[in-house]
């Protein structure tokens, strides 16, 4: 599941044991360098660049994974 | 003290957009612009630039107006920007990334604001009722019957050409003019100095309100190369890195903060379009070297990295420092070098007396990037611009409030500050401000915001809060601030206390609580 590859990457970036769909990416701590770090976790394990623009849209592991869906990305 | 910078001729008339139109006239084919897909050579760009002058001119907002650009990076952008100029205004950047509460009240401080540039993405950012907005899309018909020739609007090198917001001391951003003469200059240093010419194509990769953005933005037109733009409200790492290897891009100005995302890039990905650039100008906060010297130590890495220092007031940047033999064992400070062209750096103690070699002073400028000054203002923040005599001469001088030394081979070291701001991600932040913005959230009494650096070593905001009832919601905090404030600028940590402490004086304790922060994130990467 793409929401479950979403949490880990964000878990593993954000330095967390656990992020749960509705966590908001600032309130973890989230800053410019851990947003580059993650868009490029994307790229590499989902296959799909993701514009930081939407990523700051979609601050929540929810909605990040429903807009990546969106895209019809193929889950590598 | 004093470190001289070198001193060099200026035309009689030092106009940024000048260089431009000759460009235009020389190399009317050249590409000036491209952003996303769509490319402008420099005769169109010209032609579209001149309409919106026209425009302008034809509206009453000609020389010594001031006018808004609130636009995404876009071909637009610089449309408004030369149109701008050519007009005999000044531009004012309003970054569409900041909420639109924080844009109107900025929009409102500008004195004299003739009207507000925005685009169908912008234009809801902006309350009417502050200026005339236009959208440069629904003006096109109307633009395209004005004259595509240069306006007859005569500009000299005193006139101001953009001012940006910058942080004060005092709670309220403050609106830093610059003159054409000292953008002139500093963009002639650049060019001279360091080689750059009409190959030297730009990526721009900061927020539109630094004044680093705008050197970025003019920079390459004023060398006759070609600018290339993301199409994107934020930086975005993915697509910068790949339009630098895509379009050959060959120089990059950023804010350190940004040039280790880059490198990081890079070296996780095992690429060298950003080692190969032909320079690499970043500067705006302390440089954490050891975040780029394995890079740039690799044999692969031969751009030429400038550090660079600057104060907004001051246009931007003041000196610049060839990284290239900098690699301390020990990390410490790494020099900013040496004055701009005619630009002095001076030393001063207190008493404005200036200091010998390698004891500290606070940095202040003279020369020809001392701006305009803050406009609208006639607060404290006004005595920074004052004046010495130098060898029985007057000389203007703009006392930027950092602390630094100058070393035995005659290059400056900056050391920090003598006030409480603080830089956050290249952003210069007044703490007081912020505490402002937390005031006026549902349910806080009050507030105090400390600075506390990560085990990483970068600047982080904690907020102290005392609550105005029984309960507070840091989530509720944060989300309400997100709509008042630049990113930068929310704090990164709350803590929920019941009362200020107070010192002797009765003002807050800031001692007290940045030991308080200190002890509560001892042994945390981040805040928990």
């Amino acid at each position: 599941m793409i929401a479950d590859k979403v949490r880990a990457i964000w878990c593993r970036e954000l330095q967390r044991d656990n992020v749960s769909a509705d966590d908001n990416f600032f309130a973890l701590g989230g800053q410019s360098v851990i947003l580059a770090k993650i868009q490029g976790a994307f790229i590499e394990e989902l296959g799909v660049e993701v514009p930081v623009d939407q990523m700051l849209l979609n601050p929540t592991p929810a909605s990040i994974s429903a807009y990546i869906e969106s895209l019809g990305a193929v889950n590598r | 003290m004093i470190l001289q910078g070198k001193r060099v001729d200026l035309p009689a008339a030092p106009v940024v957009h000048r260089r431009f139109e000759a460009h235009a006239q020389r190399s009317p084919q050249a590409v000036a612009v491209c952003c996303a897909g769509e490319r402008l050579t420099y005769a169109e760009l010209n032609a579209k630039a001149n309409r919106f002058a026209h425009f302008l001119v034809a509206r009453g907002h000609g020389r010594g107006s001031r006018v808004g650009v609130c636009l995404d990076y876009s071909i637009d952008m610089l449309v408004a920007i030369l149109g701008t100029l050519k007009a005999g205004a000044a531009y004012v950047p309003l970054d569409p990334s900041y909420p639109a509460t924080r844009l109107q009240s900025l929009s409102a401080q500008i004195p004299g604001l003739a009207l507000v540039v925005a685009s169908p993405a912008t234009v809801g950012l902006l309350a009417p009722a502050d200026a005339d907005v236009v959208d440069l899309a629904q003006l096109a018909d109307q633009l395209g019957s004005l004259p595509p020739g240069d306006p007859d609007v005569v500009v000299t090198g005193a006139d101001e050409c953009y001012a940006v917001f910058t942080s004060g001391s005092t709670g309220t951003p403050k609106l830093a003019a610059v003159r054409h003469e000292g953008w002139y200059n500093l963009l002639n240093w650049l060019m001279l100095e360091y080689g750059l010419h009409a190959g030297s194509d730009n990526l721009v990769v900061s927020a539109f309100g630094f004044d680093l953005s705008q050197r970025s933005l003019m920079m390459p037109l004023f060398c006759g190369a070609t600018q290339y733009l993301m199409a994107s409200r934020n930086f975005d790492a993915a697509m910068a890195y790949r339009m630098l290897g895509e379009h050959d891009i060959r120089v990059v100005h950023c804010a350190s903060s940004t040039l280790y995302v880059l490198v990081d890039w890079e070296t996780a990905r095992g690429g060298e379009v950003l080692s190969r650039l032909d320079y690499l100008l970043f500067g705006g906060e302390p440089l954490r070297v050891e975040r780029i010297a394995e890079w740039a130590r690799r044999p692969a890495t031969t751009c030429t990295l400038l550090h660079q220092y600057g104060v907004a007031e001051c246009t931007d940047v003041a000196s610049s420092y060839r990284l290239a033999d900098y690699w301390p064992s020990a990390p410490g400070n790494a020099p900013v070098g040496r004055p701009a062209y005619n630009t002095d750096l001076h030393l001063l103690d207190e008493q404005l007396r200036g200091v010998p070699v390698g004891e500290h002073g606070e940095i202040c400028i003279a020369g020809a990037g001392v701006g305009a000054g803050y406009l609208g203002g006639v607060g404290p923040e006004w005595q920074r611009f004052t004046t010495v005599v130098v060898d029985g001469v007057p000389r203007r001088l703009y006392r930027t409030g950092d602390r630094g030394y100058v070393t035995p081979d005659g290059d400056l070291v900056v050391l920090g500050r003598l006030d409480a701001q603080v830089k956050v991600r290249g952003m210069r932040i007044d703490p007081t401000d912020v505490e402002r913005a937390i005031g006026r959230v549902a349910g806080v009494r009050e507030a105090a915001v400390v600075v506390r650096h990560t085990d990483a070593g970068e600047a982080e905001l904690i907020a102290f809060v005392v609550p105005s009832g029984n309960r507070l919601d840091e989530n509720d905090v944060r989300t309400q601030l997100f709509g008042m404030l630049p990113r930068n600028m929310v704090p990164a940590g709350f803590i929920t206390i019941g009362q200020l402490p107070l010192s002797p004086h009765g003002k807050v304790d800031r001692a007290e609580l940045t030991a308080a922060c200190q002890k509560r994130y001892a042994g945390h990467g981040a805040p928990a």
